[in-house]
């Protein structure tokens, strides 16, 4: 489905009007430097689709630093995220898997993804860090988005994946025309998408990734602690990873009512995982460095048969050590296949 | 499971009981009803103060009330000692799974339980009384540090009045001015005082990490399958569910996968013992 660019923005324009589509918030990427941002659209300023991850992960849009799990407060809030990109969306199917489909459900999750519809885009640029090929990942969705779009001249491409998604066409159709695709459109987004995939194969050809994952637990652990030792432990990477959901529940009851606060932790902290007596199972810095990689390449996969990185390479723009995961796993990998051989 | 797991249950506090200088058992009355198998543990929650994870002493058969006994050891748990009958705390669970009362049937049962570890085995113990009939022989040994420090004191004479449950008790040492005469030396010491077919029967272990370990390579040596020991694991449990990800013993979550756990499924663990 093909609808020229300017009616989406001005479906856009009406949906966060009170007349509009009844969304409470319209949440877009946009530009500043090099960077993107997700910030809530507001029709003054041209939004950024079509380029690489934002800066802040998708996850927080769903799963925030800062949240009362108890008791919940509903009420009738409908969201629409625009320019989502694969990788983040990989990454929201990691923690459905976590969050909702598995033996518990946590109940605001589970409401911000259901009152969240979801247009993604796909990346026709790549930034510095960007890794997803690496990680079998592709640089467009191929599901778990309502609408995607590609662009294509002053027109996106619409494909349809989900209900929401009909139901978003539906309201786009109220603003603007589509018709249907050429065939030469389609073989022109084809082409586009595999040269994005070839620029990441490119700038990624430095690291050999294979797939024998589960072995890193048995690499020499002093191998770990060569690339360990520029780690301040600040906890940014887990910070700002599109698949970590480790928190706290933070007690804040008091005498009326008994109230249940849910907020972001890492397991990258001091403390992160100490008893009550005082001990710790991962007391020292480089257990806990080693910990993030077994839990996103090992402990996740087995879990939720999905892989907990998804290659959007957050972490290592934001490492004040410059710690490159990319690095890391190669070196990890090759020790394995050395021991192997 | 689409309930809400970080829903609250008021429990009004019906009556606390000092059973040693540092370990005070507060009795319970929850506002809805509260069922648990024993072993699985509930995350208890002082208003103002905070929240943290217990396992509940009392019998899992009995409806009356909750026991929870808790030793003063952080900040929570200093605020649990200044709670008086009347006061209201919040319960939730209960998480996690059960030793597999099933499974023991016609055994016999060796219990271990050092200091504090001996909330959670009486808990085992009195639902095992509680039905006494489906189970062989009960032998339970009792470790602390002193005679002081030997929680349930009251209540062992009426343990022991039951057909075929021996229980020993030891303590580490008898500071002057106190009285004690049963045994002394560490929990370790009193397995070579008991007589038990090893060979197809559960061993539970529950106490501070180094007590657990020593007590476990003991009966190792004694003869039992590291499939038969069991093992009540304790770590820092916030959520109870397995979505804070605090408790992991490598892939396994203590809260969810355990806290009961067999020897032989975490022994290749790191640090489980910390």
């Amino acid at each position: 489905m093909l609808i020229p660019k300017e009616h989406f923005f001005q479906f856009l324009k009406s949906s966060v009007s009170k007349e509009g589509s009844g969304f409470s918030e319209v949440i877009l990427p946009y530009k500043n430097d090099d960077d993107l941002f997700f910030i809530n659209y507001s029709g003054q300023r041209e939004p950024a689709l079509n380029y690489y991850r934002t800066i802040d992960p998708l996850r927080i849009y769903f799963y925030f630093p800062r949240e009362k799990v108890y008791p919940i407060e509903t009420d009738n809030y409908k969201r629409l995220i625009v320019g989502a990109t694969a990788c983040d969306l990989r990454a929201l199917n990691l923690l459905d898997k976590a969050l909702v489909k598995g033996d518990f459900t946590d109940p605001v999750y589970n409401d911000w993804r259901k009152s969240t519809y979801i247009i993604s885009a796909d990346c026709e640029e790549i930034a510095d860090t960007c890794h997803c090929t690496l990680l079998n990942g592709k640089p467009y969705p191929d599901n778990n988005y309502d609408i995607n779009l590609s662009s294509y001249e002053d027109n996106f491409v619409l494909q349809i994946g989900s209900k929401k998604g009909e139901e978003l066409l539906e309201m786009l159709e109220k603003t603007g025309k589509t018709k249907e695709e050429s065939e030469a459109v389609k073989e022109r987004i084809e082409k586009n998408r595999s040269s994005v995939v070839e620029d990441l194969r490119e700038q990624n050809k430095d690291f050999n990734y294979n797939e024998d994952y589960t072995q890193i637990r048995n690499v020499d652990p002093d191998k770990w602690w060569e690339d360990q030792e520029e780690c301040i432990g600040c906890g940014a990477c887990t910070n700002i990873c599109p698949t970590c959901y480790c928190m706290i529940l933070n007690d804040e009851s008091n005498q009326q009512e008994f109230i249940k606060v849910r907020s972001q932790d890492s397991c990258q902290l001091h403390g992160y995982s100490k008893v009550a007596a005082g001990d710790s199972p991962r007391p020292k810095m480089r257990d806990r460095f080693r910990n993030r990689y077994l839990c996103k390449f090992e402990y996740m996969k087995e879990d939720f048969d999905e892989l907990g990185c998804v290659g959007c390479g957050r972490c290592i723009d934001s490492c004040a050590g410059e710690i490159d995961i990319r690095e890391v796993m190669h070196k990890m990998l090759n020790q394995v296949k050395q021991k192997k051989a | 499971m689409s309930a809400n797991p970080f829903a609250v249950n008021s429990a009004q506090i019906t009556d606390v009981i000092q059973e040693s200088p540092s370990i005070k058992t507060l009795r319970l009355d929850p506002k809805d009803k509260f069922e648990f198998s024993t072993g699985q543990f509930a995350e208890l929650t002082v208003p103002d103060k905070g929240e943290a994870p217990f396992t509940p002493s009392s019998s899992m058969y009995n409806t009356d009330y909750i026991d929870i006994t808790i030793m003063k050891t952080g900040f929570v748990t200093n605020h649990i000692h200044q709670l008086e009958p009347g006061n209201r705390v919040g319960l939730r669970g209960p998480f996690g799974n059960e030793y597999p009362l099933e499974d023991w049937k016609n055994k016999d049962i060796l219990i271990m339980g050092g200091g504090v570890g001996m909330a959670p085995t009486r808990s085992l113990l009195l639902s095992l009384l509680d039905r006494k009939e489906d189970f062989n022989r009960i032998i339970y040994l009792v470790g602390a540090r002193t005679p002081k420090d030997m929680i349930y004191k009251d209540e062992v004479e009426d343990w022991r009045k039951y057909k075929d449950v021996e229980i020993i008790r030891g303590v580490d040492e008898v500071p002057e001015g106190q009285e004690w005469n049963e045994e002394v030396g560490l929990i370790t010491t009193l397995i070579e005082k008991i007589d038990i077919n090893p060979e197809n029967n559960p061993a539970v272990v529950c106490g501070p990490p180094v007590m657990m370990k020593f007590s476990t390579l003991e009966l190792i040596d004694y003869g039992y399958s590291e499939e038969n020991i069991y093992l009540s694991m304790e770590k820092k449990m916030y959520c109870g569910h397995g979505q804070c990800r605090h408790c992991m013993i490598g892939n396994y979550y203590t809260c969810k996968d355990g806290p009961v756990f067999t020897y032989h499924q975490i022994k290749d663990e790191e640090n489980i013992w910390k």
